[in-house]
């Protein structure tokens, strides 16, 4: 066992760092006051292969391990929550269903654009019906000819609008199973500009407010057979594959945040005084700090070892639950006592840190609940 | 008192500005079957300035009777010489039902006149049945037959009572309009009339009108319409809307909208029924063209009756809805529309 990081991921997270500082942070407080998607970041990105670090060179990408990926999007969580879950969505959600399930001829259509960054992905499963609830899908999707057309409509789409390519999902038909009657999803590929596929609302949220979230709405939306991704009836199981590696993203990005705020709170800390010393030098700063970073390092090491396991494993949805469980609790615990520590001066928008903890709420909801984790992680304990 | 002295079922046949409202037509109805069970026959009370021309039409929807009280008084309503007017006939005919329709009027001069003569009334009724009383016998309690059952929604509807008036007559009724079934209209039935006038001296409970305001409807806060027809992305575009106005209109119902529409530009949100826009209660909502997600249930499943119409036969709105119809809401609408138009000039 070894707990050192190898040459390589050690490089790569200094390109990674230095990327963030000198193209995020700087305008990290801006995306968030505007609520504008920071497209020019994303374009940066895509040419330094950002957006395709764990695929395959041979489809554009960068041919790295999950570790790698993981590390991107931590280290983009540290100054910006917003821009590390752009990558994640695109990255885990988008990419790796195709990468994992698509045919030769739907990688080099879409994936290997996805991965150079020349088109930016999504992922549509959640429905207003449909949250935790994943199988409550009521989009249908019916076979015409050579097409289907599909009917309905997603929210909460991260990458919403701005994404060129979308994995959906769909309801096909019905299933028995074990004697019940369960309705049968399939998941398609679905481009931005095909007729009947639309926007509707985008959402105005309390954190990541750079993040384009939005509604998708299929009218009629004819997509040719071959879009279809995987096989007919086994959609649920791609979509729970990608969130398996989805919540690996997301418990780097709320690891991230973390760092990011626990980073602030010292560097804070040590600099601010009150009764004639920093306050870095009252016990019960020095010992909340301590307990932050237990904390993030902790979360740290079940992120890594879930990336670990999706580099090694077959299945690594019990890792990526616990690694996502503990670091978005993780991320809300810490950023909530980086405000404290700031005093009222955390309070204000002028410092990071409210922005932090505002960013952090969501990573406990989105990609599976944190109840969800306690779901699949007691569910494996149980089996 | 008496009770073997009452007969008949008499009704209350409201008009203004010389116009029989359709609630005359609705009592008459209902008394002819009431009357049937009782075998006996069905007045009609029409109080008013110059309205003897209007006791043919009473006829014509079935009334054997019309008692015409005529006089300058009673050009407009005022409670109390049209009470005076009611309690004057009852105290001479002696009926043993009396219906008034639970109009704004009906409800101001039924308690009146029921007071004044010292009887039962139940308000806005929505079923009256022939039966006895009590419904089941209970021993050392003499069980009255043929009495006249009253039953009405109370506490806002969430509990039924069936009410009779056993000791005093005549047995009152304020009748909730569009309850009732009327006849089928005889055209050309004469009436057989029987002109009667207590006479009216004002005294200090007349009041005196100083104007009469004919309602414009504006628009209605969608909080406190009655009824809702309310589109929802099936609409497919602002233009389509029209079409619910229509609906709207022939019913007197104020139209609202899903989050989708008030995202899509189409309508402002103060028309937004759900989660994050108002949460309403009419007696009848239609929803449109609208999926029927959770965050628009709970802005208007408490409604009394729902009516959903929609292409998708598994959309989530037919779980709450009363009626549902799958199918072209552009094909739909407008023939309900028209439909309704039709029924509705019938029923005025």
């Amino acid at each position: 066992m070894d707990f050192m990081l190898r040459k390589e991921h050690e490089m790569a997270r200094t390109l990674f760092r230095e990327f963030a500082e000198k193209e995020v942070k700087p305008l990290a407080q801006e995306v968030d006051e505007t609520e504008e998607f920071p497209r020019g970041t994303v374009d940066k990105m895509a040419k330094n292969g950002f957006l395709g670090i764990p695929v395959p060179k041979e489809y554009g990408g960068q041919g790295c391990d999950p570790l790698t990926y993981v590390m991107c999007v931590e280290e983009l969580s540290k100054v910006c929550g917003t821009t590390g879950v752009i990558v994640s969505a695109h990255t885990s959600l988008c990419c790796d269903p195709i990468m994992t399930f698509g045919t030769e001829e739907q990688k080099a259509k879409y994936l290997v654009p996805l991965a150079k960054g020349e088109k930016l992905g999504a992922f549509g499963l959640t429905e207003p019906g449909a949250g935790t609830d994943a199988q409550g899908q009521q989009t249908k999707a019916v076979a015409d000819g050579d097409d289907y057309i599909i009917n309905g409509s997603k929210i909460f789409i991260t990458n919403g609008k701005e994404a060129d390519v979308y994995v959906i999902f769909a309801v096909t038909g019905t299933i028995e199973k074990r004697g019940r009657k369960i309705k049968e999803i399939t998941s398609f590929i679905v481009e931005k500009g095909t007729p009947g596929f639309s926007f509707g609302t985008k959402e105005k949220k309390m954190g990541i407010r750079g993040s384009s979230t939005y509604e998708l709405i299929f009218t009629d939306c004819r997509v040719p057979k071959e879009n279809m991704l995987g096989k007919l009836g086994q959609g649920f199981k791609i979509a729970m594959h990608t969130l398996d590696g989805g919540r690996i993203g997301i418990a780097a990005q709320a690891l991230g945040i973390a760092e990011g705020a626990l980073e602030r709170t010292i560097a804070y800390t040590k600099e601010r005084k009150q009764f004639g010393k920093p306050i870095a030098a009252l016990q019960n700063t020095q010992f909340q700090l301590a307990d932050m970073a237990t904390k993030v390092e902790a979360a740290q090491l079940l992120v890594y070892k879930a990336a670990m396991a999706k580099a090694t494993q077959k299945e690594y949805g019990f890792e990526a639950a616990q690694a996502k469980l503990y670091a978005a609790e993780v991320a809300m615990e810490v950023t909530t006592k980086a405000v404290q520590l700031h005093g009222g001066y955390g309070y204000t928008r002028e410092y990071d840190v409210e922005r932090m903890m505002r960013d952090a709420k969501i990573t406990e909801i989105y990609e599976g609940t944190s109840e969800v984790q306690r779901m699949v992680i007691s569910a494996a304990l149980l089996k | 008192m008496n009770l073997e002295e009452y007969k008949g079922v008499y009704v209350f046949a409201q008009q203004v500005d010389n116009i029989v409202n359709s609630i005359a037509f609705e009592l008459i109805g209902k008394g002819k079957d009431l009357a049937a069970d009782l075998g006996t026959e069905v007045t009609a009370v029409l109080v008013g300035s110059g309205v003897k021309d209007l006791a043919d039409e009473l006829a014509e929807y079935g009334a054997d009777r019309v008692i015409v009280v005529d006089d300058p008084e009673l050009k407009e309503y005022r409670t109390e010489p049209y009470a005076h007017a009611l309690a004057s006939v009852i105290n001479k005919y002696k009926p043993e039902i009396f219906l008034v329709g639970a109009t704004a009027i009906g409800r101001d001069l039924g308690p009146r006149v029921s007071a004044r003569i010292h009887t039962g009334l139940t308000a806005d009724c929505t079923q009256l049945d022939i039966g006895d009383f009590p419904l089941n016998p209970i021993p050392g309690k003499e069980q009255k037959h043929n009495q006249l059952l009253m039953t009405r929604p109370a506490f806002g509807g969430n509990t039924i009572a069936t009410i009779a008036c056993p000791d005093f007559r005549p047995q009152m009724a304020t009748v909730r309009p569009g309850v009732m079934q009327k006849r089928e209209k005889q055209a050309g039935v004469k009436a057989n009339v029987e002109e009667f006038n207590p006479g009216f001296t004002p005294n200090n409970n007349y009041v005196e009108i100083l104007e009469v305001v004919k309602a414009v409807s504006e628009t209605v806060d969608i909080m406190d319409a009655k009824i809702l027809v309310s589109g929802g992305r099936g609409m497919g575009g602002p233009e389509n809307f029209k079409m619910l106005e229509d609906l709207a209109e022939v019913l007197g119902g104020t139209v609202s909208c899903s989050r989708a529409v008030v995202d899509a530009g189409w309508k402002p949100k103060d028309l937004q029924v759900g989660q994050t826009g108002k949460t309403v209660r009419p007696n009848v909502y239609f929803a449109i063209g609208i999926s029927g997600a959770i965050q628009h249930l709970a802005g208007m499943e408490e409604s009394d009756i729902i009516i959903a119409i929609n292409k998708d036969e598994t959309a989530p709105i037919f779980e709450v809805a009363d009626f549902g119809l799958v199918g072209d809401l552009n094909k739909i609408v407008p023939a309900l529309t028209e439909k309704l138009r039709a029924e509705m000039a019938h029923k005025n």
